[in-house]
């Protein structure tokens, strides 16, 4: 981990699905401490494509690095990676029978190696953060959506990830929780966290991107400051999404 | 309440017929038993065949004179206070398992490395000054207990390998496994047992033959492997993709992932399932008198062919079926109880 190397370069990326070409040799590179929002039509290949980053997703072709460690076959450098790349997911995806609390400590005591009382006291910190540090001995079921998501942020962020990677986190919660999950969101932004967020969420891509990135086919079709990407789309698919998702 | 049970069985003039009739019929059933077991039985040793006819209802002086029979077997006669001793071992060793206090992987490895030398020293002899008794001449309720539990912490670790490699990401291992579960699955458990006790010795080299009892329980636990495997599979099926996912986000290792995330939930799962297949899993100990072992069942019957019980048969199945359900249905009750703690904070699940 060299942690002055850019967080994330990938390098003509490709990936296959049996014959069908899902993602396109694709070219993105993010800073630390940026702020990258991808969106795009369902189909698109963006989640596809940061399921690639910490190989949920093997890619065919391409090369992906994370602060300077090539993601290659071998078993060691994708732990090395999965180690400082955390994911939010759309189903948030918690453990079911582990309390919050043990959700969040898991991974920090197994693959991090802390005491059990370090990895305690990191979870209620992040727990705090996220604003539902009294649901710690609760399990996931007894919780709403959108503080199973809270959790999970917590969840990754106990693992002190360098980059995160959110894969539509708001798209499954009921609308009434949806800005409680984007608070905590802005918040992680505001504290300098790099993030890579494919969302539909375009109130949160122009509060807190860097850059926004559209994506349709597989392919890069557009990226720009959100004030360009907004106010002044240059292809005409771009213009035609951003019509659908801002148009009512 | 009262008024809902007069609804639901004295709801109609047909509805109270029924449930009289009902009533009626359980009564004489449970009369019978209670006159032939309990009121115009012989207890006691002193009872033969001519005081026991003459009172007209159950003979239970056969148990009292032929337990040790039923019990312990051909086990030398001398020495039946170790098989009984065995036994209590096997029973305090599977209840200690049973405490979810007592769940971690040093303790139950210590309580079973403990419990299986004390029952194997109690059993075999030839240490401490216990005169050896072979393992041809085990028999009775340490034979089928021994056999009982071997099958599952023998056959246990085995299902979940198969299992875990029927789902492997390498194609052919995951091919293997599934051939290897559907054969042994295909086979009748009689078949695999006679193998193993009888064609095996043919087929080994010399060192690796072993005792006939060890190559009939490896045969039982392959058995047990194959359907638990299967069960546990199940389980994996119900587990979201997520769930593995997100466990790869977290850096979790295979090992990890496999402990902390997948088994235990697919156990969970697969809970019913597994209680019944140990519930066979005793049943099937009845099995092994073919290959020449005389476990409880056979005990029992041994011990009324003697001439003077012969007539008595009835009261040892009763006896046996008895040992058996306190067995069984413990086994079933702390499935219940397993599957009431484990949904502790799925309620919106």
């Amino acid at each position: 981990m060299d942690l002055t190397a850019p967080a994330i370069e990938i390098t003509a990326l490709d990936k296959f699905y049996g014959a069908y070409h899902a993602l396109k040799s694709i070219n993105l590179t993010v800073a630390k401490g940026e702020k990258v929002v991808i969106c795009g039509p369902s189909g698109s290949g963006k989640s596809t494509m940061i399921r690639c980053i910490n190989q949920l997703e093997e890619h065919n072709a391409g090369l992906i690095r994370v602060f300077g460690t090539t993601l290659d076959d071998s078993l060691g450098s994708i732990d090395e990676i999965r180690k400082e790349v955390g994911m939010v997911f759309q189903q948030f995806n918690l453990f079911p029978h582990m309390t919050v609390l043990e959700n969040c400590t898991l991974a920090p005591m197994l693959v991090r190696k802390i005491s059990r009382a370090e990895a305690e006291a990191t979870a209620m910190k992040y727990l705090e953060k996220v604003r539902i540090p009294d649901q710690a001995q609760k399990f996931p079921g007894q919780l709403s959506g959108g503080q199973q998501q809270r959790v999970a942020i917590a969840r990754a962020l106990c693992m002190k990830p360098e980059v995160l990677l959110f894969d539509e986190p708001t798209s499954a919660l009921d609308p009434e929780m949806i800005a409680e999950v984007l608070d905590v969101m802005v918040t992680l932004a505001q504290e300098g966290m790099t993030m890579v967020c494919v969302t539909h969420e375009m109130g949160f891509a122009r509060k807190v991107a860097d850059r926004v990135i559209f994506m349709d086919n597989g392919e890069i079709v557009e990226e720009a400051d959100p004030e360009t990407f907004f106010t002044q789309p240059k292809n005409e698919r771009t213009r035609l999404f951003l019509s659908q998702v801002l148009g009512h | 309440m009262t008024a809902s049970f007069r609804k639901n069985y004295f709801g109609s003039f047909g509805s109270s017929l029924m449930t009289l009739f009902s009533l009626g019929v359980i009564g004489a059933i449970l009369w019978a038993l209670v006159d032939w077991g309990i009121l115009r039985a012989t207890f006691g040793a002193d009872g033969t065949q001519e005081t026991c006819q003459a009172a007209g209802g159950a003979c239970w002086s056969v148990i009292a004179t032929r337990w040790r029979v039923i019990l312990f077997g051909i086990y030398p006669y001398e020495e039946q206070w170790r098989a009984g001793i065995a036994c209590l071992v096997v029973a305090l060793v599977i209840v200690l398992s049973c405490l979810p206090r007592l769940w971690s992987f040093g303790r139950l490895s210590m309580i079973w490395l403990i419990g299986t030398a004390l029952f194997y020293a109690l059993m075999r002899g030839g240490v401490f000054g216990l005169a050896a008794v072979n393992e041809q001449q085990w028999g009775g309720l340490p034979l089928t207990l021994f056999i009982f539990v071997a099958t599952g912490v023998i056959g246990m670790p085995l299902a979940i390998l198969l299992a875990l490699l029927r789902r492997s990401e390498y194609r052919v291992i995951a091919r293997v496994s599934g051939w290897i579960i559907d054969t042994i699955r295909s086979l009748p458990l009689l078949s695999i047992l006679f193998t193993c006790a009888i064609v095996l010795p043919f087929m080994l080299p010399g060192f690796l033959i072993g005792e006939k009892l060890y190559r009939v329980l490896f045969g039982a636990a392959l058995f047990f492997a194959a359907y638990q495997a299967e069960i546990i599979r199940g389980g994996f099926q119900g587990i979201p993709k997520g769930q593995e996912e997100a466990a790869k986000a977290l850096g979790l290792s295979y090992v990890h992932r496999m402990t902390r995330i997948v088994l235990p939930q697919a156990f969970r799962l697969a809970l019913p399932a597994t209680i019944n297949q140990f519930v066979i899993a005793f049943m099937e100990t009845s099995l092994i008198v073919v290959v020449g072992f005389m476990e409880l069942l056979a005990a029992g019957n041994t011990a009324f062919k003697t001439g003077e019980w012969k007539f008595a048969y009835a009261e040892v199945y009763v006896f046996i079926a008895f040992i058996y359900f306190a067995f069984v249905f413990g086994l079933s009750r702390y499935g219940a109880y397993l599957e009431a703690r484990m949904n502790v904070g799925h309620a919106k699940d």
